[in-house]
């Protein structure tokens, strides 16, 4: 059967079978990837995908289920399990499915050059970065290196009159590394590039990136702990700021009673120079979309405007129990319910290149990579700082070992003292470096 | 599906290892007395691998019937060949452990499993019981996750296995607030079996009580002073060290790029009293009996007595260490290829008394349990959470603390080990093994007493840890 016949199949059995109301999130792809581990080439892979996802509502009670056998029988039995759920589930009011809303194509997020790349190119890719890295400095190992790319194709259908499908193309590259001198041997560290244009996959920039950062990091010594300020490379202010205020503007966190921004919409709740949208329609951005996992077009949300909280991350399911529209922040694949995350998660830039506020630091740790935990509930962080450096009187650079930094997230946001101009794609959020003052930094 | 796989294994001359996988997942979640997940999934597809000129292709698909394998094993020959072109270094060979032929079951299938609408019963009481424990309790998680597996795998070397396996488990969370601070506890378990399995060393009443009792507790502790110290570790963070610290750097492929033990085995990396073990072929969440290469499980004695004995491998490391595989090579879906993992990692236990152990302790913490998480590098340098944290002091258990993470060189840990309780506990809880895919791992040991880096919270004024 086609995608099509298959989803309007699958409506047809869930109103026969008594369901009030059915939604079938199909999902195909395909995948190619090639990898590179301990410096060689490794498996190249390829991969076909389809799959559904099955809802289905029944006396405001919700089932779901999803098979990626797509044969008519499989078809029966899915939506026939979603039902069996959905009645063995307790009553949950603001549990629906959404109305359809107009939808706007977004441009640049599908890119042909996808349809015909081929193994061979992302090997060529992959030769790239080798040469960028380990072949100009053989102290470098390169641990895992792989180069993605990646059709997709997604189609929603309901009975409450949704209907909308979108191709996307997702080109992505991720490596790890060490560098190792003898006995030395550096911190792992990581690089990250992801677009849906083929053309943005610069691996030898990343190979190089990747090179001078483990590198660097040779000959880290211990230093002595002192309370003061970190600068925060764009992917570690993902891992440790930026993860933790996704779960604190999640509305089902906060209808839960666990963010604890709950009770903090309209505050001040960082420092005024902290702004923050996300935005879901923005041309050729990885995490842009026509609609989300339910059919819903993303909306632009200013979530920190000069440090104040302004908008909650909604799903259908949070808006509903809110009382308010939904924001199209439903995520998720046809192998689970929807959730909620970030589409475009962007942070404001400052005005000046990060070398440029360096060379003003009298003292401060710069960390490129954050290993650890940061509790999003309490706010609770503790951990290794990994391809760190100590500044000092602006230009002295030294490359650190066995530094751990710890604090409070919800309370440090006050503290950001400094933006950089420049910023960097790590998964879908767009983040300058940043500098924070006051955390904790244990030393030996 | 075993005939068809074994026809198109031997019609082609190029090694080939086709994997049939299909699985069914269920997942029941309450957040807050809401249904948040309930789901079924089914997910099938064969996983196939060519080795041609010495590098292998990988192909997956969701399309299982004769012709689309076949055009699946093609794709996958050429895509080796292609890369066999520019890969350095080519695979000699593979080594052959024992090779898996015949029917395996994992767990014992339970025709009083309870049904979907009954778990959802038990699972939504267990929430609520969170929630009215009282004011100072304010959310609760309880999750549940089963999947069941049939496998079959065909290789060119002889593997002709069909498995069935059974994986469950269970995590509850209680949220916590009290003068505006908020804290979560986790209690957890993870097996290969059923419902039964999953609570029989503690029943679900159990599991939601102890959790509301860790939260209360963290709610009254105040943060740790930062520094070194002595420290006794519960079964579950002694796992966690076994398999987070010392586990990774031995997987073979970690030791080929230059882990911190290449080139040491034979050397004494750990105090005498240590032994660590990897073994798909005991209980626990880890269990793995045919490995996703068809080779067979059998144990893997990592460090005895100290000493560091053997690394973990896949049927290609085996062969340029020039040892056999025992179990090792997993997939976690068919869409992943089979990667070097661990299966049930612990430390054996020692003689002491847990009292005893104890009461060696001048001033130290007794730490217990998990928080959000671990990580550690290829250096064996690694930084846990810990859940539970109580000051030890002239041999006595003190008040608790809350907001420690423990770091150091895992090794050099080890080596500082001076104690190792008679009781012992595999015991990683719920929860996945995390490395390009997930895996189902479990890991324990002993309470064990050792020395290390405490990162705590520093309160304002507070002077640096020495």
């Amino acid at each position: 059967m086609g995608n099509k016949e298959i989803s309007l199949k699958a409506l047809e059995i869930g109103k026969k079978i008594g369901a009030d109301h059915a939604e079938v999130f199909y999902n195909r792809s395909k995948t190619l990837e090639v990898v590179i581990e301990k410096n060689d080439l490794q498996v190249p892979k390829g991969d076909t995908y389809q799959g559904v996802g099955i809802r289905v509502l029944k006396d405001g009670k919700i089932g779901f289920a999803s098979s990626n056998i797509l044969t008519k029988q499989a078809i029966e039995d899915t939506v026939q399990s979603a039902l069996d759920i959905a009645v063995n589930s307790p009553v949950d009011p603001a549990q629906g499915l959404p109305e359809p809303a107009p939808l706007k194509e977004v441009e640049g997020i599908y890119d042909p050059r996808g349809e015909s790349i081929v193994l061979a190119d992302l090997i060529a890719k992959g030769s790239e970065f080798m040469e960028a890295s380990r072949g100009v400095d053989s102290r470098v190992t390169v641990d895992t290196a792989s180069f993605k790319a990646e059709i997709i194709e997604r189609e929603i259908l309901s009975s409450r009159g949704i209907q909308a499908q979108e191709r996307k193309t997702k080109f992505e590259s991720m490596a790890m590394g060490f560098a190792r001198d003898g006995e030395d041997i550096s911190s792992f560290d990581i690089e990250y590039i992801v677009s849906p244009e083929w053309k943005e996959l610069n691996t030898e920039e990343m190979g190089k990136r990747l090179r001078e950062k483990a590198v660097g990091n040779l000959g880290a010594e211990s230093i002595p702990g002192f309370k003061g300020k970190v600068v925060l490379s764009p992917f570690a202010a993902v891992m440790l700021l930026f993860s933790p205020i996704v779960f604190a503007i999640n509305a089902d966190n906060v209808q839960n009673g666990i963010s604890p921004w709950k009770e903090k919409m309209g505050e001040k709740v960082a420092s005024e120079i902290l702004s923050i949208v996300d935005d879901g329609s923005l041309p050729r951005e990885i995490g842009s979309k026509m609609f989300d996992r339910e059919g819903v077009p993303p909306k632009r949300l200013e979530i920190i405007s000069n440090g104040k909280l302004n908008s909650w991350l909604h799903n259908f399911y949070t808006a509903s129990k809110a009382g308010v529209m939904p924001t199209g922040h439903a995520s998720g694949s046809d192998q689970s319910l929807p959730g909620i995350s970030p589409n475009n998660f962007i942070v404001k830039t400052g005005n000046e290149e990060v070398e440029k506020i360096l060379k003003k630091l009298d003292k401060g740790l710069m960390v490129t990579r954050y290993s650890g935990g940061s509790d999003p509930v309490s706010g609770d962080f503790s951990g290794v700082v990994k391809g760190g450096y100590l500044i000092e009187k602006g230009k002295e650079r030294k490359p650190v070992k066995e530094v751990m930094i710890a604090g409070n997230i919800y309370s440090l946001l006050d503290q950001i003292v400094a933006l950089s101009k420049e910023s960097q794609r790590v998964m879908n959020f767009q983040v300058p470096y940043l500098i924070m003052d006051g955390v904790s930094i244990t030393g030996k | 599906m075993l005939k068809t796989l074994k026809k198109i294994v031997h019609s082609k001359d190029e090694f080939l290892e086709i994997r049939y996988h299909k699985r069914f997942s269920t997942v029941i979640q309450f957040k807050n007395g809401i249904l948040k997940k309930g789901e079924r999934k089914t997910l099938d597809g064969a996983g196939i691998r060519a080795l041609v000129d010495g590098c292998w292709g990988f192909v997956s698909t969701s399309e299982t019937d004769e012709n689309n394998l076949r055009r699946a094993v093609d794709e996958a020959i050429k895509a080796a060949r292609e890369a066999s072109a520019l890969k350095k270094e080519k695979i000699e060979n593979l080594s052959q452990g024992d090779v898996g032929q015949g029917e395996y079951f994992l767990y014992q299938p339970d025709k009083d499993e309870p049904g979907f609408g009954e778990k959802v019963s038990e699972l939504q009481k267990a929430d609520e019981r969170i929630r009215n424990s009282g004011e100072d309790i304010i959310g609760s998680i309880v999750n549940y996750h089963v999947f069941q597996d049939t496998k079959v795998i065909v290789t060119s070397n002889g593997a002709e296995a069909e498995i069935f396996d059974q994986k469950s488990e269970i995590g509850v969370v209680a949220f916590g607030a009290k003068d505006g601070k908020q804290e979560m506890a986790m209690v957890s378990n993870g097996v290969t079996g059923g419902w039964k399995d999953l609570f029989s060393r503690e029943d679900l009443d159990k599991m939601t009580e102890k959790a509301v009792e860790i939260v209360r507790t963290k709610l009254k502790a105040g943060y740790a002073p930062g520094g070194n110290y002595t420290v006794i570790l519960d079964p579950r963070l002694v796992g966690v060290l076994a398999h987070e610290a010392i586990g990774h750097t031995v997987e073979a492929d970690f030791v080929l790029s230059g882990s911190v033990v290449a080139d040491k085995i034979g050397e004494k990396v750990a105090s005498e009293l240590i032994t660590l073990v990897d073994d798909g072929s005991v209980e626990g969440a880890g269990k793995v009996i045919v490995d996703d290469e068809g080779t067979a499980s059998k144990p893997t004695v990592i460090i005895e007595n100290g000493i560091l004995k053997n690394y973990l491998h896949n049927r290609e490391s085996a062969f340029m260490f020039s040892t056999e595989p025992r179990g090792n090579a997993r997939a976690f879906t068919y869409r992943d290829q089979p990667l070097i993992r661990m299966t049930n990692t612990f430390i054996k236990p020692g003689k002491d008394k847990l009292d005893n152990m104890i009461k060696g302790v001048e001033d130290g913490f007794l730490l217990i349990g998990m928080d959000q998480g671990g990580q550690a590098d290829a250096t064996g340098e690694f930084m846990f959470g810990v859940q539970e944290g109580y000051r030890i002091k002239n041999g006595e258990i003190k008040e608790p603390v809350k907001g420690i993470n423990i770091s150091g060189q895992a090794f050099e840990v080890l080596k500082s080990a001076d104690a190792l309780s008679e009781e012992f506990r595999m015991d990683l809880g719920a929860g996945y093994c995390g490395k390009m895919q997930p895996a189902k791992a479990d890991a324990g040991g002993p309470y064990l007493r050792c020395r290390v880096k405490i990162g705590g919270q520093q309160e304002e004024g507070e002077q640096d840890g020495e």
